[in-house]
This record gives C-alpha cells, structure tokens and sequence, in this order.
C-alpha cells in the first residue's frame, strides 16, 4: 500500500499547537508512559511519527488523538521535551478542522484575528436584528414601566430563530461526524458498506462514551499519588451543566423565558440555577488553571482553549443578571444584558458547535463508537482481506 | 614540602593524565601530576575488560600507573588538589593543598598490616559498594602509590594499625594537611568524567530497586579483582539469569539536562553483555536501546558480533522500571518496531549511566566550560582540541567531553605535544626555562621508587 506524504504536515500543525513535535526522536517513552495507551493504540509516539513523516491520511483515520485526555504524564517524562500531549491536542484541533465543511475551524484555530473578527461580525448581526426588529415595530415593543422581556423579545419568534440557527449547526456538526467515520473506517471496510445492524448493535458504545465519559478516570494510571477524579467529576458536571441549558433552551425555551414569576421551588428555577451554578463554578476553575498554567495540560494554552470558557461564564453571568433583573424589575437593564446575553450564545454556538473545542464532544464518543464499529467488522471477518494500517 | 618548579602540571591521573604526563616526560620535560584521589589510575583501573579488544584493563593500565610513578621526569602528587593558581609573569603558580593520609607517603612500606588489623569494616568505594573496605587501608591492590590511606572520620581510633605497623611512626593520627607551591609554565587539565547518579531519573528506581545497578558495578563483577569473583545480584545473591540493559540512562535526556550522547556507553554495554554471556552461559541478555552507536574502528563489528551470539537488542528507551515481589525489576518499555508496550521481568538490570562533566576549572584556572554541556570548552574544538581559552592550559580527555579510553589516550598524546610546542616556543623567546634547563637536572621532591 502506497503512502502520500504531505511535506508541510508538521508545519502546519505547528500552527495548530503541536509546539514540539519536530523535536521527537521516537524513544517511545511517552507511549510507555502513557495510562490510556493499548495495544490496538499505542499512542502518542505513533501519532507524532506519523506528523513527521508527513502521513496525513493515516492521521485522518485515526483515532488516538480523541482516546487522549491528556492527563500529561507523557510530557513530564520525555527526554527531548518534546511535549507529546500538546501534539495530540494540536491533533484534536487539527482534526476538527479537517471535519469541518465550512473551513471556519481552520481560520479559528490558526489565527486570533480571525476568532475576534467572526465573534464581533456575528455579535453585530445579533445586534442589528434586535435594533432592526424594533425600528419595524416602531420601538413600541420596548416597555419599560415594567419587565416585559417577551415583548421585547418575543418567545416563539426567538425560539424559532433558534431553531433554525441551531439545526444550521447541527448539519454542520453531522458533516463532520460523517467526514470523520468515513476516514476512520475506510481501512478496515476497504469501500464496502457496513451494515446498520452493526451501527446500532454497537450504538450503546456511543451513548455511555457521551454520558460518562468514563474512560477519562484511568487518566494517571496506577500511580495513585497523581491519580485524581476531580478533574473528570468536574468535566462531568460542567456536562449536566450545559446539557440542562441546551435542553431548556432548545425544547422548552417558550416555558424558561418568561414573564412569569415562579415559586422558589418550582423545577423552571432550579433547574435553571443549577445550571448557571456549575457552569459559573466549571469555566472559572479552568480559566483560572489556565491562568495559572499548574497543570501539564494548561502550559501552552491557544486563544480557542480560552474561548470556550469564556463564552460558558459570559453566558452564565449574564443569563443570570438577566434573570435578577427581571425580578427586581428594571427593565432597561434586563434588556441590554439579555441582548448582550444572546450576542454572546450566539457567537458562542457559531465558534463552538463542529468548530471549536466543543466539537470533542461528539468526536470523543465517536471515536470509540467507530472504533467498536471496526472491531465488529473484523470480529465478524465482514471484510475478507482487510489489511491492518500503519495507524492502528 | 618543598616548592616545585616544572615545566608542566598535569591535573588529574587518569589515563589521560598520566598518558599527557608520560609523553611530556619522555620528551625531557619535567612534569608534576596531581591526584585528587589516594591513587592515580582514573576509572579505568575500576573497569574489567576493554572494547572492542576485550583486553585485560588491569594488566594494561597498571604499566601505565607504575610507569609514572618511576618515571624520573614525572613528580607524582596523590591526595593533593589544586586549591588557587596565579599567573606569575609567564608562568603559573599554583598552590597545592595535600589532604593527610595519616600515615607517612614516605616511611609506608604498603604491606597492609594495619588494613589486616583493623576491626572496622565499611562498604567498598573501589568496588562500588560490593565488597568490605577496611577504616585503613591500601586503596586497591593494584593502586599506586601503594600507600595506606586511613579515613579518619570512620576511624574509631582503637590503634590497632598502630600495634602492628612494622614501620616506626609511619601511621600519625595527628596528621594535617600540608600546602605548597609548584610554579609550572603549562597545565594539561585531565579531570576526567563523573557518572550519572543511579537515582538521577526517578522513573529508573535507581537507589531504590536493589536490583537495579549501573554499569560500573557490572565492572566490578566482572573484573578479575572484583569482590565475588562471580556475579550475583545484590538483593539475594542469585546468579542472574535475565539481565538487561537500559541504554542512554542519563544521556540524550533533556529532562535530566544532559542533551548528549556520551558515547561510550553503547559500546560498554556490548562488551559487558558479552563478558556477561561467559560468565553466565545461560543467562539472557536483552539492551534496550534508541539506536546503537559504534562509533570507532572496529566497533560495528563487535556490535555485530554480539548479536550474533544471541544477545537480544529491541529498540525502545525504557519508560520506567518497578519491582515484583521476588525484587525482581519490570522494564516498561515501547517496543519500537512493532509499536507495542510491554512489560518484562528481568533478574538485573543494568543503567548504562552516562558522563558528565566532573570538574568545573572556571574559578581556580579561570577555564570556562562549555554552556551546554559542562565540560572543559575548547577554543578552536576541530582543529586543535587540545586547546582552552587560556593560553598555557590545555585539556586532554574526558576533561573536554565524552570519549572513550582510546580517544582520551589520543587526546592526551596531542596535548603533550601541543604543550612541548608551546613550552619550546617560550623557549625560545626566553620567556620559560622553569624545569628543563641544561644546568638543572630533575627536580624531585617526593620519591615513591
Ligand atoms: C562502566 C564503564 C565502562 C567503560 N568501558 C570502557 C571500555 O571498555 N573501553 C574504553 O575505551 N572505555 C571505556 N570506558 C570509558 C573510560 O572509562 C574513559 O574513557 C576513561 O576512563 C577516561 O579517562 P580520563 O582520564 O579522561 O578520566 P578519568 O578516568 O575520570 O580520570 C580523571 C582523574 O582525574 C582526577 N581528578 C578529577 N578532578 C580532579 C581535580 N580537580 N584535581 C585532581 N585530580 C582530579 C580523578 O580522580 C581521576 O583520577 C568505560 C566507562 C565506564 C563508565
Ligand atoms: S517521549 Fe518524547 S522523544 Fe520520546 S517518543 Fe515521546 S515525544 Fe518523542
Ligand atoms: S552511547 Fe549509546 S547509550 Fe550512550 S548516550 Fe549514546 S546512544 Fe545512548
């Protein structure tokens, strides 16, 4: 089997944060190290030989960098300080980038410019809609002797909006999802077609991955003194956080916004500030540990790792400000801080879903989806003759 | 002690010292050796066998060592250091601080009585820590001077050596450490190397796991002279039959701030994994390695050799080594040709420890060190190695960087002849005339003959 090398692959991941790689000189005691590493994949000393030698497809159809969770052990330990785990998180970028169909991935990750330039274009246009909206109305939806934020915004129309824009992204999440699948399971289906009774037999595979993102707990191995849950119970509950946002805002937004006051214990509040609670508590911890660069993992921090944190405590605070002032009942204040709430969501979503560091999400689960896929094609021999890959 | 004057200082009695030492002597230059240690002979001495020869290192260094001791041109300074040198015109003055023996250098017969009568025993420096070395005692049986050394902060100053020295006054308790002056026109630094610490990279349980041990311990068992006679492992005194080798234990590992290869010790392992497989015929030998350097004639095919005769090489610097029950070390290492981590168990293993620099001159001989690597810096490194940045000191061996023994004796044979260059050029100008002038004859003050 012939391999086609890309002569610029290692400088272009450079770009992407793989700030070592070239250093590298395949000892191996990085994969030796390594407490996720298996024998099916012995990473990250493969993944960076493949980076340089310039062997982009083999690194398409990998799925190592998403098995990683750079838990940093790699780094700490490599003679060439060659910083091993920020190749593999320069891969996850670098990879998302490929998925992506819009191009917009690639533009984020390898240029600041281009990241404040789209946030402030997509915050101008939210910013012109609302501002438009109220010129065609003559500016009488603005109440402001009491709250009247569904006046201001009306529910079904901003809900609609969302809607739209939401299923915008998520094709361009899917496209992703099935650009990485097809790279991924080609070596071992060699073009033929695996049958959906596979798809979903391993299908569970996918929905605890997502869930629980369990895997990550074997991070740091037997070495107890290093071998911490908190990080992982963190990561979880910064999940439950936005899961309960997402689902609140995509299927009941009619019943969350509102100009209604519920009681204390009515599930619309608690629900609500549970949400903001964890993620206020999650997005600072991580700013502040990239801040403060204690981790391995937060010593060479890209302006999109901070991106994502930032957006998540942008929103929080200002949903939940949105949400005080409403009680308290000023209205010009609640308006501006919901506008400037959206602006920030919206330009959150545009950057994140299928883009951005959000994009791991469905890639990590996806990874290990399609790998029980491929070990269910070959378990069953569905494919003859199917030659292993220099990858796996 | 008397002031010397000479043509030249040697520093440093390893086999690039003495090598300098010798070839200045035979020139007629008068030269003084300093040794910091109670003998001269450097790490050689300790080793077994050399590569790619397989040569007797006993029986090819102690000519060397008795050599310079009976050499009439060569002065020979043990247990001394060089502790502040001048420029004096021309010429350097160095002082010389010599640390007491307790015992008499002159009166010292070495017939070792006190050592047999000492009641004390402590673990063997020379040895690495295998064997029993007495309070007092004659280094090593090979060592020059042979001389007894006595040591005092582990002396419980019984008096036993006292009773039985046959010699009158010859052991001194009251002994102090002596200074004096050699003005010397030229300095040939041959400090030599250190090895890296055992414990150096945690992930080695080096100093921890008793199993595991550096390559200069191999020496020691497999020389003639060694403590056993045999070798066993430390834990429990097995014969070993797994043994294995961790390759660039300390070298190529910016982590532990050493970027370079030291050279030699791929070499070494080769040559003690085929000593090993005499000694212990059914033993398995496995290196593992990053790649194997055999850098010098013959070197390849001693490689070559040695896989030939079954020794197992497999690509992929060890992660980390820990201990199974039996105490015996788990190597955890990715194999690199099939990309595969494994686990295996061995009876010993071997650290192929690395060199690093043993001596920084930079404070007394105003000599800098290279930044990157810590040994002596060369002026004009590729086309006169021997040369510093101070004119009138030279390096030879190991002093200026990893190297094996034919490379520093080569070394040392070229800085003896750029020295002789630079003391007849002075010469000539009229500047110099120390030592070898036609009215002075040698100059000795000390005499071990
Ligand atoms: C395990 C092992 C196996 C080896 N096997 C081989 C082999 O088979 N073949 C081979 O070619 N090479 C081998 N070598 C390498 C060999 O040992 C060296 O190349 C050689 O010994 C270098 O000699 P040297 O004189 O430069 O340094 P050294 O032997 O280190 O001598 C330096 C001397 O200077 C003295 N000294 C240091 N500082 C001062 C000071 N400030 N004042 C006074 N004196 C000082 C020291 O006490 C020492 O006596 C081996 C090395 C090791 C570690
Ligand atoms: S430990 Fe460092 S040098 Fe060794 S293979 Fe991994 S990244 Fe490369
Ligand atoms: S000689 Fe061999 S073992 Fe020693 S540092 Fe160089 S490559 Fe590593």
């Amino acid at each position: 089997m012939s391999t086609r090398v890309d002569p610029n692959l290692l400088i272009d991941l450079q770009d992407y944060g793989a700030v070592g790689a070239e250093k590298c000189f395949n000892c191996g005691t990085c994969t030796a190290m390594c407490p996720l590493t298996s024998d099916e994949h012995p990473f990250p000393r493969n993944m960076i030989r493949l980076a340089q030698v310039g062997a982009k497809e083999q690194l398409l159809a990998s799925t190592d960098p998403w098995l990683c969770y750079y838990c940093g052990d790699c780094a700490s330990t490599c003679p060439k300080e060659a910083e091993p785990g920020e190749t593999m998180m320069a891969l996850r970028r670098w990879l998302t980038a490929q998925y992506d169909p819009t191009g917009l991935s690639a533009k984020l990750y390898t240029s600041e410019t281009a990241v404040i330039k789209t946030i402030v274009r997509i915050g101008l246009i939210v910013l012109v809609l609302f501002i438009g909206y109220h010129a065609l109305t003559g500016f009488h939806n603005i109440v402001t002797n009491s709250v009247q934020l569904n006046t201001f915004a009306p529910v079904m129309l901003v809900w609609a909006l969302v809607l739209l824009h939401g299923s915008m992204l998520f094709y361009r999440m899917i496209a992703g999802v099935f650009k990485m699948s097809r790279h991924v399971l080609a070596p071992v289906t060699m073009g033929n077609k695996v049958p959906l009774r596979i798809y979903l037999e391993t299908l569970p595979v996918y929905i605890t991955a997502f869930a629980t993102q369990r895997r990550w707990r074997d991070c740091h191995g037997d070495d107890e003194e290093k071998h911490d849950d908190g990080r992982w119970f963190k990561h979880f509950l910064l999940v439950t956080g936005y899961v309960t946002m997402l689902v609140l805002i995509l299927g009941f937004l009619w019943w969350f916004q509102t100009d209604a006051f519920y009681p204390l214990w009515h599930p619309q509040r608690w629900l609500g500030y549970y949400a903001t609670i964890v993620l206020i508590y999650t997005s600072s911890e991580i700013l502040i540990g990239r801040w403060r660069k204690t981790e391995q993992l937060h010593r060479f921090s890209q302006p999109t790792d901070w991106l994502f944190p930032t957006f998540i405590l942008t929103g929080a605070v200002t949903g939940i400000f949105v949400h005080i002032f409403r009680y308290a009942g000023w209205a010009w204040p609640t308006y501006i801080i919901y506008v400037i709430h959206v602006m920030a969501m919206v330009a959150m979503l545009d950057t994140e879903v299928g883009v951005g560091k959000w994009a791991h999400l469905f890639y990590r689960p996806l990874a290990m989806y399609l790998e029980a896929i491929k070990a269910k094609v070959r378990e069953e021999q569905l494919v003859p003759d199917f030659a292993p890959t220099g990858t796996d | 002690m008397k002031n010397l004057q000479v043509d030249a200082l040697v520093v440093g009695g390893g086999i690039a010292g003495m090598q300098s030492a010798l070839d200045l002597a035979d020139q007629g230059f008068h030269v003084a050796l300093v040794e910091k240690e109670a003998s001269i002979g450097g790490k050689m001495i300790s080793l077994s066998k050399v590569f790619p020869t397989l040569d007797c290192c006993s029986c090819i260094t102690t000519p060397k060592m008795s050599a310079v001791a009976h050499h009439e041109n060569i002065t020979l300074l043990t247990y001394c250091e060089v502790v502040a040198l001048e420029q004096n015109g021309a010429s350097y003055r160095a002082q010389i601080n010599k640390k007491p023996r307790y015992v008499n250098e002159e009166s010292c017969t070495g017939c070792r009585l006190c050592e047999y009568a000492c009641p004390l025993d402590l673990p063997s420096a020379f040895d690495m820590g295998l064997g029993a070395q007495r309070v007092i005692r004659v280094p090593f049986s090979t060592a020059v001077p042979q001389k007894a050394v006595l040591d005092i902060d582990n002396c419980i100053l019984c008096g036993k050596c006292e009773n039985v020295c046959p010699v009158a006054d010859c052991i001194d308790f009251t002994q102090t450490a002596v200074t004096f002056e050699i003005h010397a026109d030229a300095i040939v630094l041959a400090t030599g190397f250190e090895l890296t610490p055992t414990d150096a990279k945690a992930e080695y349980g080096g100093g921890k796991l008793r199993n595991v041990v550096d390559a200069l311990t191999v020496e020691r068992f497999l020389a003639p002279t060694g403590p056993y006679g045999h070798v066993l492992r430390p834990s429990d005194g097995k014969e070993p039959e797994s043994i294995a080798y961790v390759q660039c234990a300390g070298s190529r590992d910016i982590s532990l701030g050493v970027a370079y290869c030291s050279r030699i010790c791929c070499m070494y392992a080769i040559k003690q994994a085929m000593l090993l497989s005499g000694a212990l015929p059914l033993a398995d030998i496995t290196i593992y390695y990053m790649d194997i350097r055999t850098f010098g004639k013959g070197y390849e095919q001693f490689y070559q050799n040695a896989r030939a005769m079954g020794i197992e090489f497999v690509r992929g610097k060890v992660a980390r080594i820990h201990e199974d029950a039996a105490q015996n070390p788990v190597v955890r290492v990715e194999q690199i040709d099939d990309g595969s981590v494994v686990e295996r168990e061995h009876d010993m293993v071997v650290l192929s420890v690395g060199m690093l620099p043993s001596y920084n001159p930079g404070l007394i001989y105003n000599v800098p060190v290279a930044a990157d690597d810590g040994f002596v810096a060369q002026s004009a490194a590729n086309i006169s190695p021997c040369l510093t940045y101070q004119p009138g000191i030279f390096v030879a061996g190991t002093a200026a960087g990893p190297m094996d023994i034919v490379d520093s004796i080569v070394m040392a044979g070229a800085a003896a002849a750029e020295t002789a260059a630079y003391l007849e050029e002075r010469r000539a100008v009229g500047m110099a005339g120390n030592g070898r002038s036609p009215q002075t004859t040698s100059v000795k003050e000390v005499s071990y003959a």
